[in-house]
């Protein structure tokens, strides 16, 4: 590439620093001497890509092989991506500069269903076909792996393998069965694909025939050879003290939305709340020691210069060993400058000695999520948290001084009545009460509660799989009413784009036959669909209508229990039986213990591992 | 770890003077982000840097000036205030070890001077545009002789500003197939000229830079900071 050009554009758009590369700590290596170039691509900007703890994990796990470059790729922005079009440039690597098509894998991290169009786009400016059928011998293997892997099938006729499951191991792997091929001489792109099937955790859409019945729910999946595996079983580290983890990290000149050290507690979540796929998707529960974190802490502390540590979990407080943890840290953070922060505080679990430690909940707000607005539907979430706990965690923080409390709610959520809805603003106006009946309150300043509402999105691998979403008109007519009683100004209310919402939904539950919607999506330049800059409503009705989608039939029906589902391919260690079984119980507003009370059976732990919990 | 400490204590106003130099990917950082970058990098190198007290302490550097996105430089200076007494020159190579090529430190020292007292900073604009040649290197000095009227934002408004006073020497001429502009501006915190106005002037009064950016484009370099009286500030 024209350097001189490039640096020309790069004067003429927003945050150039996007662009550059050249940041301390990349890895650089000679391509010569290297047999896979791995470009790793985040589907959305620099700044939330380069955030990504996945992409950091296996950036770090590619290039610990000698024989790997594993590079990294963003989307550029709009107003690069039309410099770019105008000038003939092809979408590139940061490390090398050099475009995608001369990579050997090309893949994608798919965090959230919004992304597959940005992730489109970036193979079309990469000048890459997006039909895995029309790439030849000469194109990257297009790979893609993350949360949406799990039911990648709306994008599946653009993917040549999916990465199913947990990449550390697996994707050196892959790597290595390519270096072999490539080497013996025994490539081609339908051998490696065929062989890597093959390989725990790695699925292969094209390898497998989908017939359809009359209803248009599917007949079945049946792979086209007898060596490729009726259902593809996920992959999991079995030793998280052992799992590749980063001790430096790329640190970006303009700040990301994640600009710390990243310590990654445990794997999984011993709760199970039913709306929620990394609940169930991330098990079984795996925890690393606090000897791990504290020298991981330490050696990312003095390779990056962070002034703070994120301790992320699911749910940090659930983790078996956090007083050990958080006191070893603390020996040392507070004299060089660094703060702790913690996010998924769980209502019951929060208490004043945790907020005493943290930083993050010293300095700024605090956030709760009790999802429901009523006893009866948050046991239908299992969500196990009572109004009483959520008194006692607010009263915590009112008399230590906080004047704002953020809570987070869900609307739609499956047997949600209007009672429900308006249960959200009583639960509010308890939480104003409390503020008033806490005598050592803050009175210098008023009060405040920040009500965020979401809308219910059915995802596959929970027990709420088989749902409908409400509808829009529904989803619009809840949040509607909920404003109407909101009546005290000290309450806040945000709510979610239910229309947004509604294509997630479409795209979090959609087969194979979505993609010729993609396609036309693509073709007509959608992409940062997650962005409001992005996400048009209209034009995804338009695409599916033209390519005669019908979103209800994904987002609003209920799935049968006896329906073969899109995803059913994948086994994500969750049994059916177990999902089907905490359907029931939430349909009977049964509640299911935590892991650590009381093995609920769920499946996962047949995948073993160095669990926590499991028997 | 380069052992840089001489002794575990220090004045208050203790500091040392880095000259570096920025390029490449560099350029294109704003100057917040430069500094979250510098920061960073020297809680990497190890370097026993002095916090501000208060409720949201906060590293004490100073730099020489703030330089906007686009511009290199090699002639950037920063001043680290510090805890413990350090060996300058072992301080300058960790530093160095904490960031890339494109920017490292070429010069450690104890500072004798004040940032508020550099007057001017001088620059090399090297503009690759159609028709260069050195008539046309003539025509742009001309132009940059008389008044210089640019469109300036400020805190007052915005509004069109001569700047002609702030430019204390402009020459141009046609080196390599290019045009070269040297200048020395004001650098003054009450009287910063941005070289990038020139380059503006340039483009409304003399028809440069007008094609695309396959053919034309152009670099800024700053080159120097100076006293009043012309010597170099170090």
């Amino acid at each position: 590439m024209n350097h001189e050009l490039f640096s020309g554009i790069l004067k003429t758009v927003s945050k150039p620093g996007r662009y550059t590369g050249g940041e301390f700590g990349q890895i650089l290596k000679d391509k010569s001497s290297v047999s896979v170039r791995f470009a790793f691509c985040f589907p959305d900007t620099y700044e939330i890509g380069m955030s990504n703890l996945g992409v950091r994990i296996l950036y770090e796990a590619l290039n610990r092989v000698p024989g790997v470059w594993c590079e990294r790729v963003y989307a550029p922005w709009t107003d690069m991506d039309a410099k770019m079009k105008e000038y003939g440039i092809p979408l590139t690597a940061l490390e090398s500069g050099d475009p995608l098509a001369d990579f050997d894998i090309v893949a994608f991290t798919l965090q959230y269903e919004l992304c597959y169009t940005t992730a489109l786009h970036m193979l079309k400016i990469a000048g890459i076909p997006l039909f895995s059928k029309d790439r030849g011998e000469e194109h990257p293997i297009i790979l893609g792996g993350g949360p949406c892997a799990y039911n990648a099938e709306p994008v599946a006729d653009f993917f040549d393998i999916f990465s199913i499951g947990e990449g550390e191991e697996a994707l050196p792997e892959l790597c290595a069965l390519l270096e072999r091929m490539k080497k013996d001489g025994s490539y081609t792109r339908e051998r490696f694909l065929r062989e890597a099937s093959h390989i725990e955790g790695f699925y292969v859409p094209s390898l497998y025939d989908v017939s359809y019945n009359g209803d248009g729910t599917i007949r079945a999946y049946t792979p086209k050879y007898l060596d490729v595996p009726k259902r593809v079983k996920k992959r999991i580290i079995a030793d998280l003290d052992k799992a590749v983890y980063p001790e430096k990290l790329v640190m970006p000149f303009i700040e990301t939305v994640h600009d710390r050290v990243v310590l990654e507690v445990n794997r999984g979540c011993i709760r199970g709340c039913r709306f929620c796929q990394a609940g169930m998707v991330y098990r079984p529960i795996r925890e690393k020691s606090p000897e791990t974190l504290c020298h991981l802490a330490k050696c990312l502390y003095e390779n990056t210069g962070y002034e703070e540590i994120s301790l992320i979990s699911l749910s940090i407080s659930d983790y078996s060993r956090i007083a050990e943890l958080t006191d070893g840290l603390l020996t040392w953070t507070d004299d060089a400058h660094v703060s702790l922060s913690l996010p998924s505080l769980r209502i019951d679990s929060f208490s004043e000695e945790l907020m005493k430690k943290v930083s993050s909940v010293r300095t700024g707000g605090i956030t709760f999520a009790p999802e429901a607005g009523t006893q009866r539907l948050r046991d239908v979430i299992n969500k196990n948290v009572t109004e009483e706990d959520l008194m006692r965690a607010v009263g915590i923080a009112f008399s230590s001084g906080k004047n704002n409390v953020k809570l987070y709610f869900m609307n739609g959520l499956p047997t949600e009545t209007m009672e429900d809805v308006g249960g959200i603003a009583t639960l509010a106006s308890h939480v104003i009460g409390k503020f008033y009946h806490t005598p050592d309150r803050n009175k210098a300043r008023p009060v405040s509660v920040t009500v965020s509402v979401s809308c219910f999105i059915p995802k596959p691998f929970t027990p709420f799989q088989w749902e409908g979403q409400d509808s829009l008109e529904m989803l619009k007519e809840k949040q509607e009413y909920l404003r109407s009683q909101i009546t005290d100004r000290k309450i806040r209310y945000n709510w979610h784009d239910a229309e947004v919402s509604r294509i997630e939904a479409v795209l979090a539950r959609g087969d194979r036959r979505l993609s010729s919607a993609l396609a036309l999506a693509a073709e007509e330049d959608m992409m940062f669909d997650a962005w409001d800059e992005g996400f048009s409503y209209e034009r995804w009705l338009s695409v599916f209508e033209r390519t005669g989608i019908d979103p209800d039939f994904y987002a609003n029906r209920p799935f049968g229990l006896d329906e073969w589902l899109p995803w059913d391919v994948i086994d994500a260690g969750v049994t059916k039986e177990f999902l089907l079984r905490e359907r029931e119980r939430a349909y009977a507003e049964k509640t299911t213990p935590a892991c650590s009370e009381h093995c609920s059976g769920c499946g996962a732990n047949k995948l073993g591992g160095k669990t926590r919990w499991c028997k | 770890m380069v052992q840089m400490i001489l002794s575990d204590t220090a004045e208050p106003s203790y500091a040392v003077r880095l000259r570096f130099h920025k390029r490449g990917s560099l350029t294109f950082i704003a100057h917040l982000d430069l500094v979250r970058t510098l920061t960073k990098a020297i809680a990497r190198a190890g370097i026993p840097v002095r916090y501000s007290e208060g409720f949201n302490p906060h590293p004490r550097l100073s730099f020489s000036s703030a330089m906007s996105i686009g511009l290199e430089s090699d002639y950037e200076l920063l001043d680290i205030r510090l805890t413990k007494t350090v060996d300058p020159e072992l301080l300058k190579q960790a530093f160095n070890a904490a960031l890339t090529d494109e920017l490292q430190a070429t010069e450690a020292y104890l500072p004798e001077t004040k940032f508020t007292d550099i007057a001017y900073s001088s620059y090399e604009i090297r503009i690759v545009t159609e028709g260069a040649s050195a008539a046309l290197a003539d025509a742009c000095q001309k132009a940059l002789a008389g008044p210089v009227v640019v469109f300036k934002r400020s805190k007052s408004g915005d509004k069109d500003t001569d700047i002609s006073g702030g430019i204390r020497t402009a020459s141009v001429t046609y080196e390599d197939g290019a045009l070269l502009l040297k200048t020395v501006l004001n650098a003054d915190n009450a009287g910063f000229i941005n070289p990038e106005y020139l380059v503006t002037h340039l483009k409304n009064t003399c028809g440069i830079l007008s094609g695309d950016l396959t053919q034309e484009r152009y670099t800024v370099l700053r080159t120097g900071l100076f006293f009043a009286d012309m010597t170099l500030f170090r």
